[in-house]
Order: structure tokens, then sequence, then C-alpha cells
């Protein structure tokens, strides 16, 4: 979290489950745009973004079970070939919030050999922070979206019920 | 059985596009449909929106959604068996987000000369209770005088801020 959030500046930040509490501690701003309650929605979320205002870079910080709910969306990215899209997959392996069931295939498979297979212009493994902090900046400048995947662990954050928000603020994340 | 009181009738493609353009559609988020085949093609080749096509129609939904944030004004077109695939995606997204979207829901299959909810076919029979269950307001365009629907479904969505849906009764020409 800290390595992107260094490089934050008008980027629009969609975040996902697990991922939405690390990142609002470090940085909420305006353009942060949170996908709870429709698992798997925040890639295609962030693409609409993307392809609505070309001139605004979209980070999606996605989850691996999430993304695991919607691969397809990893072709209708790479069809939708949006210029300035990173997507960032925390990869811990488990499903965080419902009790650390495993995702499925867990050791055997790869975010990026499906992006890749799908056609993103570029994806990257990281399994550690200081390999991902020395090569951000250049995955920044592909011109083309990008999938990078965090080898991470889990946070064991389970699911907490909280009161429904009221309307307003469902709103606020517009 | 219910018989309409006459048979439904294909709708041209051309005239659904200017009604589509009238109601100030600029991008068609869509997963392909047999029934409006003629629309899609002629979608993919007017200047004048956006086509994007998608793997799954919840994916449709949360691109829409995104496309909404940046400005534009989506239509989702899809089929009925998207719309009951995609269901999570209408409450989680268009509904509780409160974001004004216009669908348009291919009914392929319709005997043409039955009320889509008398239907033997139970794609075509669910799709109205489904929507009055969610509370999802929608216009049946059973024929080119139904065009005038477009539009008001489109302000109808802008006006409540969220989902509305235009049900295509046959398939377009």
């Amino acid at each position: 979290m800290d390595v992107l959030h260094r490089r934050r500046t008008d980027q629009v930040v969609v975040s996902t489950m697990t991922v939405i509490a690390p990142w609002r501690e470090k940085a909420a701003t305006e353009r942060d745009l949170r996908n709870l309650g429709f698992m798997g929605g925040a890639s295609t979320f962030g693409l609409g973004v993307a392809l609505a205002r070309p001139d605004v870079p979209v980070w999606v910080l996605d989850g691996d079970g999430s993304l695991a709910m919607q691969l397809g969306s990893l072709l209708t990215i790479a069809n939708a070939t949006p210029r300035r899209f990173l997507h960032v997959v925390f990869h811990n392996g488990v499903y965080d919030t419902s009790g650390a069931q495993p995702v499925l295939s867990e050791g055997r498979m790869s975010f990026c050999g499906l992006a890749e297979g799908a056609g993103y212009v570029k994806a990257v493994r990281f399994d550690d922070v200081e390999t991902f902090d020395a090569s951000l900046d250049e995955l920044l400048e592909v011109d083309g979206p990008v999938l990078v995947e965090l080898m991470t662990e889990p946070l064991n954050r389970p699911y907490q019920r909280s009161a429904p928000a009221p309307r307003s603020r469902r709103r606020r994340w517009r | 059985m219910v018989e309409t009181t006459k048979p439904a009738t294909a709708i041209p493609a051309a005239l659904l596009l200017d009604a589509l353009k009238r109601a100030g559609v600029t991008d068609v988020v869509a997963v392909p449909d047999t029934h409006v085949r003629t629309l899609i093609a002629l979608m993919q080749q007017t200047d004048d929106m956006r086509f994007i096509q998608t793997a799954t129609e919840d994916e449709a939904v949360t691109l829409a959604a995104g496309l909404i944030v940046g400005g534009r004004t989506p239509l989702v077109q899809i089929q009925h068996a998207g719309l009951y695939a995609c269901v999570n995606h209408l409450r989680g997204v268009a509904m509780d987000g409160a974001f004004p979207m216009l669908f348009m829901i291919g009914l392929l299959g319709r005997d043409p000369a039955k009320a889509p909810r008398d239907n033997f076919d139970s794609m075509v029979r669910f799709a109205e209770p489904l929507l009055d269950t969610f509370g999802v307001p929608y216009y049946l365009l059973d024929g080119p005088d139904d065009i005038g629907m477009v539009e008001v479904a489109m302000r109808q969505a802008k006006e409540r801020s969220g989902p509305v849906a235009l049900l295509i009764g046959e398939q377009t020409s």
C-alpha cells in the first residue's frame, strides 16, 4: 500500500473487499471509489471510468477471490485497451473476509498468466515489496492495461456486520 | 392464456438506433444477443455512440456504472437470460448505487402473439415478474409505435436515479 500511496497523484482508485480498509487508512481522497456487495466488479467498474475519462489514470485494487469471480473481465479489459489502467491484484490465496478459505487452484494458477493470455499489454508478479517499489514507476509508463500480481499474506480481517448505509452515504461513492 | 390485442412486430434497427441517439445514449455496453443482432450491427458501425462488448452481463452493469461516474450516458444491452445472470449486480450496483442506468433486454424466443408473462418459455415468462420484484420500471416495446418509450425510459432513469428497462418484444429487423 505504501508503494502505491507514494505515487498517488490524480489517479482514480477503485478498491474492493479486503483491500478497502487498508487503502482507506492510507489514502482517502475524493477520487477513491469503493466496491462492496458485488464481488468481482471492481475491474470493469474501473474500466468504465477509464473509458469515460481517458485523461485520468485509473488504478484498480483487486482481490484474488474477487477477480476469480469475474475472470471474463480480463478479456473485456484487454479488448477495450484502456491506456492508463493499472490492475493490482492482491494475491493472498484466501477468501479473507469469509474465514480464509483457499482460492481455487491456489499454488498452481497465475493471475499474470491469465492476464497475459487475455491480452493485457503487460503482467508482472512480485513476491517482495522492494522489487515492486523499484519497478512500479516503469510500469506506470506502459501504454495499455497492466496487471500487477502482488503475493501477500492474509490480513485476517473477517467480515463484520455493519449498519445499513443511508442512501445519501451510498450515493457518495459515485 | 391471455392473448395480446395484437401480435408484437419487429422494430427496424435504424429506428431504434435513432431513438437511442435522441435519448442521449453515448455508449452501448453489450453482451451479444441474437434478438437484436441487427441493432448491434448498426451500433458497431455508428460513430455516434461507442460500442463496448463485455464477456458477462455482470461486467456490463459495473462497466456502465463506471461510465456514468465518468459523465457518460450508457445503455446496457442484454438478453433476458443475461438479466437473470446479473441480478446481484442489478441490485448491488444499479439500484444500491443509485445509477441512472437504462437496460435494453431482448426477449428472445417470445411468442409474439402472447404477453411475455403468458409465454411457455420460462426465460420470457419471468422477465417482467423479476423486474416487478426488484421495483425496476420497464416498458415493453412491441412494435415501431412504441419507440417513444425509449426517451421516456431514459428520462425516468435519470429522474429516479436508478435502473429502468426496455423490453424488446420481437426480434429487430
